[in-house]
């Protein structure tokens, strides 16, 4: 082992300290500016996680796993997995082995930052140790890994359907210049690493390459000029990161400590949330996912685009696209990075400034609350279930059968139970509803609340406090009535298939009961998008503006899906979901509890 | 002599076939129903001289003699020829013809679709056509012995984006006052309540109806859309609604109600119009020529249209129309055009 200058310096690595030392401060700012953000008692919550153990380790393991191998993405379409894995896991491992390379022969030299970097133009090793030969064949192993991935990555962005995805995003100009230099860094190392491999040493890769180009180009002219390339590539890339999607590599280290550490999205722009925006690669999975797409007009509408608009601050487009979101959740289901679609734009429909705001305060619930009285269960059906009626009708009818001592809450007066006001971002008056409505359900001396519409479930559980009170949604309540042996089902001939509302699957992670429960009454078969990638029905009251004539075309493509399944009818466990598709359906529609209601008996 | 085919055995195609005749062709009537008539032989009474709706049919029917009906037929397939069409009946008929007359008419909206109104899961929930065969004197439990409070709701599935239906069916708002001046008589003392969005009362006599409605018979109209509607445990029907003229809420306890479900086009129109390539409309009707002078002519020479198929009618309009297509057809025939 020798090095080649004893300075251990070229001013071709200036190229790369600057982009590197920018890349850094800029990332050391961000940093300070959204722990500056977040409120006193998230940045205590935050900062108290990294130093507990059990999280800490978790950070580092889900930081390797997502960040590193991409596990989720694996397991979600191979190629691309493999794509990405293998270009972040090779580069890191080439950066640790350079580090490895240079502790091991010029320990001294380890302050320089680009010493693990430019290693083989510094440093002449022999490949005839057993440690120069075992490094630099992996040295040459995880380049080729790279460079297959970089590959890849170039068949993508000109076939992308062969990945299996129908569309992808838009790269904006500089999203260009960052990829395009991104491609240019590993063939040009391979080019710089073997113009030199006959000085400096390699391996499989490189000394072959090495003997070829010595063949036609007989001198050692175009090592100096790789080498600047490779550098200046290096420092292009790192210039234009911040400013691009690869901004998701440094900030996505940033989000899985926090989301380990429990914050939620409080501002639409700032905190938890800037990090969850600058942690979107802009990979376009949204974008197949989002039920609007099938309307080329909403195509820009989904959340790689809103992520994209939050970054340039493009307020009108902010808007537009935060009030026409379904809210289905589907985006968030498939994001490989956890960005929060939903959440984030109700964040954003929180700062806008109304004219007129209802005040709910002075709504008596006296008579509503001496309604409610003197059963163990109470049945809540919420709006939408007062909407379809044969619902309502069903779910009495069953509860009758099973002998269950309830009473109706809503049956004749009731309150909004305040998700559709949360959506819309009007927090308070959500929580004027929620405070009037747990007035009425605490004063009824219920024990169980029996819920049949999902919209009204995923409110109770999450913003509702009635201590006493078991919440519980229809499926997981007649799942238990049949068991008890107090409803008996007969199964019929006809075969359902099971369409997932938003809000019980993604929503409230309910999958697997309504299957069971219906598969007492009936033949089930599954459509090919179901359970977390079910298609929203297109009645969602999510949305603040789209209109008809899109719904329609979005309840039509759900439809189409569920057609596939070849099933007799359609089932589903929400109210909405059955209004939404019974106008457009080719097929009969129906509730699972209209369903169990003509298939039980007393 | 010319075969003319006329597809739709309803008031428009019998009136174009009578004229046909009499202009001296053989009009052939592939009606899909067992009876001819369509719609209007299912109904009472005809707005606003209140005629027999079976008188109006027999008057019809009197003038078919020389004409082929066929009844339980449709049309199989239909191609088009240097001159003309020829046409295959799922009856096994086959004929050529110079000239077709689409009259193939509108359905009825399917109320279970606005589920609101729990048309189908409420005891005493009907349509404005369920009312008209009561009158008929088809029996129908939901229509109870001696109502009291008796409701109509207009505009069920027309003018209403949601339902997918954004026009005006033209005849339910004069359908809904005669019905309700029918039950009036019939029951004096039910109090009967119509609720409105705009009343469209377009027609000769229609105003005077509407002011006889409320000056003779005490009716009253709620201008307002029905919100929701339940059921008590009596099984009375309970409408809830919006009075937009008072700006109050309006719950009121009914022992009918009765919607009245709007006209949409036919399921068999697009096939139809497929087979002879003829142009259907963005509301799903045929479309014209033109909607001012040339109703009756189709993208298609030999194609005509008579009555509802284009859009919504009322009686007197789709038989006013029949007489034309038949006058346009009579042109085209002998080369006049």
């Amino acid at each position: 082992m020798r090095e080649r200058f004893a300075s251990g310096f070229d001013p071709f690595v200036l190229p790369f300290l600057i982009g590197f030392f920018f890349v850094i401060g800029y990332c050391i700012l961000g940093i300070v500016r959204i722990m500056f953000q977040l409120s006193r008692e998230d940045r205590r919550m935050f900062l108290l996680s990294l130093i507990t153990p059990t999280t800490a380790l978790k950070n580092i393991w889900d930081i390797f796993a997502n960040c590193l191998l991409h596990v989720k993405l694996w397991k979600r379409n191979k190629v691309l997995g493999f794509m990405h894995s293998s270009i972040a896991f090779g580069w890191f491992m080439l950066i640790v082995l350079g580090h490895i390379e240079v502790m091991l022969y010029c320990p001294g030299r380890i302050h320089l930052f680009y010493y693990p970097i430019f290693f083989n133009y510094f440093v002449a090793e022999n490949e005839s140790t057993i440690g120069g030969a075992v490094l630099f064949f992996l040295m040459d192993f995880f380049l080729l890994l790279v460079l297959a991935g970089i590959a890849l990555a170039i068949i993508k962005r000109v076939r992308s359907r062969i990945f299996g995805m129908r569309r992808t995003t838009r790269p904006s100009m500089l999203d260009r210049v960052g990829l395009y230099s991104l491609w240019a860094i590993f063939p040009l190392r391979l080019l710089a690493e073997s113009f030199t491999a006959h000085i400096s040493g390699g391996s499989f890769l490189t000394i072959p390459a090495n003997w070829v180009f010595r063949q036609f180009l007989g001198n050692d002219l175009h090592m100096l000029p790789t080498w600047w390339a490779y550098s200046l590539a290096l420092c292009v890339f790192m210039l234009v990161l911040p400013f691009t999607r690869y901004m998701h590599i440094p900030a996505e280290m940033m989000l899985i400590p926090m989301r380990n550490a429990g914050l939620k999205i409080r501002h639409a722009r700032k905190g938890f949330a800037r990090v969850e925006v600058l942690s979107c690669p802009g990979c376009g999975v949204c974008i197949d996912a989002c039920p609007m797409s099938v309307k080329k007009a909403n195509l820009k509408d989904c959340t790689v685009y809103l992520n994209r608009q939050l970054r340039r601050g493009n307020e009108k487009r902010i808007e537009e696209i935060s009030d026409k979101c379904l809210l289905c959740g589907k985006c968030e289901a498939l994001c490989q990075v956890g960005v929060e679609g939903p959440a984030l734009r109700i964040a954003q429909r929180e700062r806008r400034k109304y004219g007129f705001s209802q005040d709910y305060s002075g709504i008596d619930v006296a008579p509503m609350a001496a309604a409610a009285k003197g059963a163990k269960v109470l049945y809540f059906s919420g709006c939408m279930t007062r909407l379809t009626p044969s619902v309502g009708k069903a779910v009495c009818s069953l509860l009758q059968k099973a002998g269950v001592d309830y009473v109706w809450a809503d049956r004749d007066e009731g309150l909004c139970c305040g998700r559709p006001m949360l959506t819309a971002g009007r927090t308070e008056q959500a929580r004027q509803l929620i405070r009037k409505n747990e007035e009425m359900i605490l004063g009824s001396g219920a024990g169980t609340l029996l819920l049949s519409c999902p919209i009204c479930y995923k409110i109770f559980t999450e913003e509702y406090n009635l201590p006493g009170v078991r919440v519980v949604n229809y499926v997981t309540f007649f799942n238990e009535l049949v068991e008890q042996g107090m409803l008996k089902l007969e199964k019929g001939d006809l075969f359902y298939v099971y369409h997932d509302p938003c809000e019980l699957g993604r929503g409230c992670g309910i999958y697997e009961e309504p299957r069971k429960l219906l598969g007492r009454a009936a033949g089930i078969t599954e459509a090919p998008k179901n359970r977390a990638e079910s298609i929203c029905c297109g009645g969602s009251l999510g949305s603040l503006t789209l209109d008809f004539q899109h719904r329609e075309a979005m309840t039509l493509n759900a439809l189409k899906n569920l057609y596939e399944s070849k099933a007799d009818a359609i089932a589903t466990a929400c109210p909405l979901c059955l209004a939404t598709f019974s106008r457009y359906s080719e097929r009969p529609v129906r509730d699972i509890a209209e369903v169990l209601d003509a298939q039980s008996h007393v | 002599m010319d075969k003319v085919l006329i597809i739709g055995g309803g008031i428009a195609g019998m009136e174009a076939a009578g004229q046909l005749l009499k202009l001296g062709y053989e009009p052939v009537i592939a009606e899909k129903e067992d009876h001819l008539g369509g719609h209007v032989a299912g109904w009472h009474k005809l707005f606003p001289d209140m005629m027999d709706a079976s008188a109006l049919i027999e008057q019809l029917a009197s003038k078919l003699d020389g004409a082929t009906v066929y009844l339980r037929t449709r049309v199989a397939y239909m191609n088009r020829l240097k001159d003309g069409y020829s046409v295959m009946l799922s009856n096994g008929t086959g004929l050529v013809c110079r000239a077709v007359l689409i009259a193939s008419g509108f359905r009825l909206f399917d109320a279970a679709k606005k589920e609101e109104y729990g048309y189908g899961v409420y005891d005493h929930v009907i349509t404005n056509s369920d009312l008209e065969a009561w009158f008929n004197g088809v029996e129908d439990f939901r229509v109870p012995e001696n109502p009291r409070h008796i409701a109509f709701v207009h505009c069920v599935g027309s003018r209403d984006l949601k339902a997918g239906n954004p026009q005006c069916s033209k005849v339910c708002c004069m359908t809904a006052i005669k019905q309700a001046i029918e039950m009036k008589e019939k029951f004096p003392d039910a109090e009967i309540w119509c609720f409105y969005m705009d009343l469209r009362l377009f027609g000769k006599k229609y105003e005077d109806f509407y002011i006889n409605a409320q000056r003779d018979h005490g009716i009253h109209f709620v201008r307002g859309r029905v919100s929701e509607v339940g059921e008590d445990i009596d099984g009375r029907v309970v409408l809830k609604a919006e009075d937009t003229l008072a700006g109050t809420q309006v719950k009121l306890k009914a022992d009918l109600l009765v919607l009245m479900a709007g006209m949409l086009c036919n399921e068999d129109t697009a096939t139809i119009a497929s087979m002879v390539r003829a142009a259907v409309d963005s509301d799903g009707f045929m479309r014209s020529r033109d909607n001012i002078y040339r109703i009756n002519e189709s993208n298609r020479p030999g194609i005509f249209f008579a009555g509802a198929c284009t859009g919504t009618k009322t009686v007197p309009e789709t038989v006013a129309e029949a007489r034309a297509a038949a006058l346009d057809i009579h042109n085209y025939l002998s080369g006049n055009d």
